[in-house]
């Protein structure tokens, strides 16, 4: 028994081979799929510090060792920035700032309180200053000498555990301190800033920019002797520089003008810190989780990822050299870094394209976007093509003769030609256009249909029932000829009402002549004539056929027949099958120049992608303006919110790009034409007692077509259709000629950047012969799907 | 007398070639009626036949199907060959399509059926040619016989007025032959009105109420089955002796 259901896939079904096939194609698919994830990530790793409180100031010693300070008198160290010990404290006060040299590291903070350890010593001494104010700033002279700056102008210098106190009676807040030998710069509130020449016994104020006394100096540093930089906790950063040999770093000091800020003064950001690493490179960090890195001084200023929260507050940096530092901030956070803190880039590598799996890796990309865009108008050309190529097999094979077309549509003829045109014409003239004219036409023509149907289904019956003949736009026999012969005249002649003149033939003809001629062209020149003036070269092709029709009409004698001359030449004039001869000229036209220029004449020439655009993006304009108010597409599933992004999507997908468009009816209208000779081939093997018995039960000739004659054609030609389409696909690779980017012109790009000329070409051949020989596997599998037994020689099965 | 459902008179048709095919040829199909043509090949009536549902357009004469004229351009083509069934001398079932999809594309597509009224239909039909078993099956899988019963079913399925049959027998093999004359006998015996063109000197004798011999585009002799026993004119006589011969 035939068990065969009608499932149209079952894997089941499928033999071993197909099905190896099928599954290495898709992992082929697969591994082409582009893996992402470039991107950039924090170089700073957060570290253990072992402990919860704030942690408020830190500095690294010569040694390498960073000493960290906070809450409570805390001190933590540690040689690899990563795992981190504590220290005993002989204080409980909050410590807010150090410093360190080759001997000391300090620090200082609150009430007064400093620490310090000398480099042999593991101990730390505290000392308290005798007016125990707070202490913001420390620092080490060249001399090994500690000088204290704090709140209310307060300097104390701390020589041999005796307080020497050099406030000389500002009473603003001194933020922070710096030496670089005796040379010491202190950063003060309103933008004010001391020097001292003499290890911090005498100060004197320094030029700092005007405009800056609402700001506060929170950090000022050396860079060894020839660059200073202070920042102000608005963002403001000022620079000082040595002029000329008189004038040394620290005495003018002049605002940053920052590029990456638009040329502002100011980094808009709260600022709590700065690291200097360098003549023109210092860091900056500020209580909201900013970290910034500047290389040019300033000029340029990139924030830095951090893997901690962005309300993170960063209390201060201390670097060990230009690349190697830490962050620290609230709650006992560290943060290390061993190139300054600067972004990964996370899959951004330089590719050695020597090497062919880095040049797979960087290729393939591009690969991949070439391959989808072949496929895509592929896809879309095959459609179109095979669209072409069933209406063109079926104009030229359909029984269209000129009799058959004038003897079963007499009554249409006449319809057409007496009241649609001159409807559409007058209609079109008075209503001011010719689209409302037609309307117009064919709102007549529909109520004449109506009218007609009716009137068939009642008087029809009744006419064979009387044996007469008379009904709808029956034409009695007796006037058949003479109404013929009329139609021919206004064919040849058209309608000669001034205004509401229409072209007939003879008319359309000579004017088309006429302007051949003006085109002013001698001898073989004449042969470009169709392109010096398309519109004059259909009316000459459509003033032949109308004088053609014309004249045949005219000389009706009330017989379709051959016309005999004598030596026994015969002419058949009703034979001849127009929908074959439209179809016949369109085939020639492809098949007779090369589709490079086709591709350059559809795309440059006519610009039909540019066309299909406009038209698109218009009727897709309105659907989304209409999308907005009605439901137009929750019958299609579709709710109405999602249609606008459906719509634009749609929209983008197929008129973004006319080479898209342009390559796609290049490579469709050209298939037909070959894919209309396959077809009608097949059409033309299946025995005509088909035809017969399909219209025999009752079946229409297109009926018959769509049900019995097209399905077995269809399954006979799959095997020559299979070699279009994959000529189809190789073709394709000229659309590179009209600059759509397909997988070819992918190539070319590739090389152009690569110059790896025979990996590049061979992968190419390698994706098209992916795609081609999947076309074929299926076209063969659909071949075996769709073989019917007994239809064809087909080798067994 | 009975109703007239199949009336031809003076059909014509001059092929495009020049071949003057039917020189005039009529007669009248009764209700009930199984009228068989006989004649040598090329004698015209497999034109006859084609004509009757305008497979083949005549040149002149009137074909007129219970009293309607059916060969005018008015009249609809595709309705009329839908009231009669034909079935064909190479069978032309649908290769693509199953015994069941063949019978009932027409009720589908041309009566507007539903699915499952058609396949009732079908397998009504069907059971009328003996060819249940092989429902599903495609024609490559049929013998010449079968796929002939079934293209009768196909013809029977439209419940057309008349049923034209185009020598059913000849391309078939001598033993398969008796299964597709033993269903046209069983039609004829139900009342089917039926026009048979055939070889099958014998069967046309068992079945035919009448007997139509056409030779080189006329009818030359038209009488009940008997006359083949005693044909009058001498053609007639010829091409029955050499039937005979080749028997």
């Amino acid at each position: 028994m035939n068990k065969r259901t009608n499932r149209i896939f079952s894997w089941s079904e499928v033999p071993t081979s197909s099905r190896m096939i099928i599954i290495s194609s898709a992992i082929i698919f697969i591994f082409l799929t582009p893996i992402l994830g470039e991107g950039y990530e924090s170089s700073w790793s957060i570290a253990d510090s072992g402990i919860e409180s704030d942690l408020l100031t830190a500095t690294a010693d010569s040694d390498g060792i960073v000493w960290v300070f906070g809450e409570g008198g805390i001190i933590l160290n540690s040689p690899d920035m990563q795992t981190w010990e504590s220290s005993e404290s002989p204080t409980t006060s909050d410590l807010w700032t150090s410093d360190s040299n080759d001997n000391i590291v300090v620090a200082a903070g609150s009430a007064g309180t400093v620490v310090l350890k000398s480099a042999e010593s593991n101990t730390w001494t505290s000392y308290t200053t005798p007016t125990a104010t707070d202490l913001l700033g420390v620092a080490i002279t060249g001399e090994g000498v500690v000088v204290a700056v704090g709140e209310n102008g307060a300097i104390w210098i701390l020589e041999n555990g005796n307080w020497l106190d050099r406030t000389f009676g500002l009473s603003i807040d001194f933020n922070d301190v710096d030496f670089e030998g005796e040379r010491g710069l202190i950063a003060a509130d309103e933008g004010r800033i001391f020097g001292s020449e003499d290890g911090g016994l005498n100060w004197e104020e320094r030029n700092t920019p005007e405009g800056l006394t609402d700001s506060t100096i929170i950090s000022i540093d050396y860079y060894l002797a020839n660059r200073g930089y202070a920042i102000t906790s608005e963002g403001q950063i000022l620079k000082s520089t040595q002029e000329g040999l008189t004038t040394a770093v620290g005495y003018n000091w002049l605002l940053v003008e920052i590029e990456s800020e638009d040329r502002n003064t100011t980094l808009q950001r709260q600022i709590s810190s700065m690291e200097v690493l360098g003549t023109t490179k210092f860091i900056v960090a500020g209580p909201s989780g900013y970290v910034a890195l500047s290389k040019d001084g300033g000029n340029i200023i990139n924030p830095q990822l951090l893997p901690v929260p962005n309300d993170f507050s960063i209390n201060d940096i201390a670097m060990r050299d230009a690349f190697q530092g830490v962050i620290i901030g609230e709650e006992g956070t560290i943060l290390w870094t061993e190139n300054a803190g600067e972004d990964l880039a996370v899959g951004f590598e330089i590719i050695d394209l020597s090497q062919f799996n880095e040049f797979v890796d960087f290729s393939k990309d591009n690969l991949w976007q070439g391959l989808k865009a072949t496929v895509k108008i592929v896809g879309f050309g095959i459609l179109l093509g095979f669209f072409i190529g069933v209406t063109l097999a079926m104009c030229k094979t359909a029984p269209t003769t000129l009799k058959q077309i004038i003897e079963g549509n007499l009554g249409r003829a006449l319809y057409f030609f007496w009241v649609f045109i001159p409807v559409y014409s007058i209609g079109g003239k008075v209503l001011g256009n010719l689209s409302s004219g037609l309307f117009f036409a064919l709102i007549i023509t529909l109520i004449s249909w109506l009218v007609s149907r009716k009137y068939d289904n009642r008087v029809i019956a009744e006419a064979f029932a009387e044996n007469r003949q008379s009904s709808g736009y029956q034409i009695p026999e007796k006037y058949r000829i003479n109404l013929i012969r009329t139609l021919g005249v206004s064919i040849l002649v058209g309608l000669p009402f001034s205004e509401f003149a229409m072209r007939g033939g003879i008319v359309k003809f000579w004017q088309s002549i006429s302007d051949f001629r003006s085109l002013d062209l001698t001898g073989i020149e004449y042969i470009f004539a169709p392109v010096g003036d398309p519109d004059a070269f259909f009316n000459f092709l459509l003033g032949i056929a109308l004088i053609y029709l014309g004249i045949l009409f005219i000389t009706f004698k009330g017989q379709f027949k051959k016309h005999e001359f004598s030596y026994g030449f015969k002419l058949n004039p009703w034979g001849i099958r127009p929908l074959a001869s439209i179809a016949t000229l369109y085939t020639d036209f492809f098949r007779n120049t090369p589709l490079i220029v086709q591709f350059m004449f559809v795309h440059f020439g006519l610009q039909i992608g540019k066309h299909i655009q406009g038209a698109g993006t218009d009727l897709f304009t309105e659907l989304y303006l209409l999308s907005g108010g009605a439901d137009l597409f929750i019958e299609y599933g579709l709710y109405a919110a999602d249609a606008p992004t459906i719509i634009s999507k749609t929209h983008e997908f197929i008129f973004s790009d006319r080479a898209f468009l342009s390559a796609i009816f290049a490579l469709g209208l050209n298939s037909g034409a070959y894919q209309c000779e396959t077809i009608r081939g097949a059409i033309a093997a299946i025995p005509s007692g088909q035809m017969e018995a399909g219209r025999s039960i009752g079946l229409t000739y297109m009926g018959t077509m769509n049900q019995v004659v097209l399905p077995q054609a269809i399954r006979i030609c799959i095997p020559p259709l299979g070699n279009e389409m994959v000529n189809l696909v190789l073709n394709s690779s000229l659309a590179m000629v009209i600059a759509y980017t397909e997988l070819t012109r992918q190539g070319k790009l590739i090389i152009a950047i690569t110059f790896q000329i025979f990996w590049t070409w061979g992968m190419v051949m390698v994706s098209y012969f992916v795609v081609t020989w999947t076309l074929a596997l299926i076209l063969r599998w659909l071949e075996d799907k769709t073989r019917i037994p007994g239809l064809g020689i087909s080798g067994g099965a | 007398m009975s109703e007239v459902v199949l009336s031809i008179a003076d059909l014509e048709k001059m092929y495009v070639g020049g071949v003057h095919a039917v020189r005039g040829v009529s007669f009248d199909v009764n209700q009930g009626e199984s009228v068989a043509i006989i004649g040598s090949s090329g004698s015209g009536k497999s034109t006859v036949l084609r004509c009757i549902n305008r497979l083949i357009e005549p040149t002149a004469g009137v074909v007129k199907l219970g009293g309607e004229q059916i060969n005018t351009p008015y009249a609809d083509v595709n309705d009329i060959r839908s009231r009669i069934g034909m079935v064909f001398q190479s069978f032309e079932l649908f290769a693509h399509l199953r015994v069941l999809e063949n019978i009932t594309l027409g009720l589908r597509k041309v009566r507007g059926m539903s699915v499952e009224d058609a396949n009732e239909i079908a397998h009504q039909v069907l059971g009328r040619v003996d060819m249940l078993d092989r429902i599903h099956a495609y024609p490559g899988n049929l013998s010449g016989g079968q796929m002939q019963r079934v293209a009768i079913a196909r013809a029977l399925a439209m419940k057309p007025e008349v049923i034209l049959f185009d020598e059913p027998t000849s391309a078939l093999d001598p033993e398969l032959i008796g299964s597709v004359l033993q269903t046209i006998r069983g039609l004829a015996d139900e009342g089917m009105t039926m026009v048979i063109v055939t070889h099958e000197i014998n069967f046309a004798r068992d079945v035919a109420d009448r007997i139509i011999y056409m030779d080189e585009g006329l009818v030359v002799e038209e009488g009940p089955s008997s006359i083949i026993q005693n044909p009058k004119t001498e053609r007639m006589q010829k091409f029955l002796s050499s039937i005979n011969e080749e028997h």
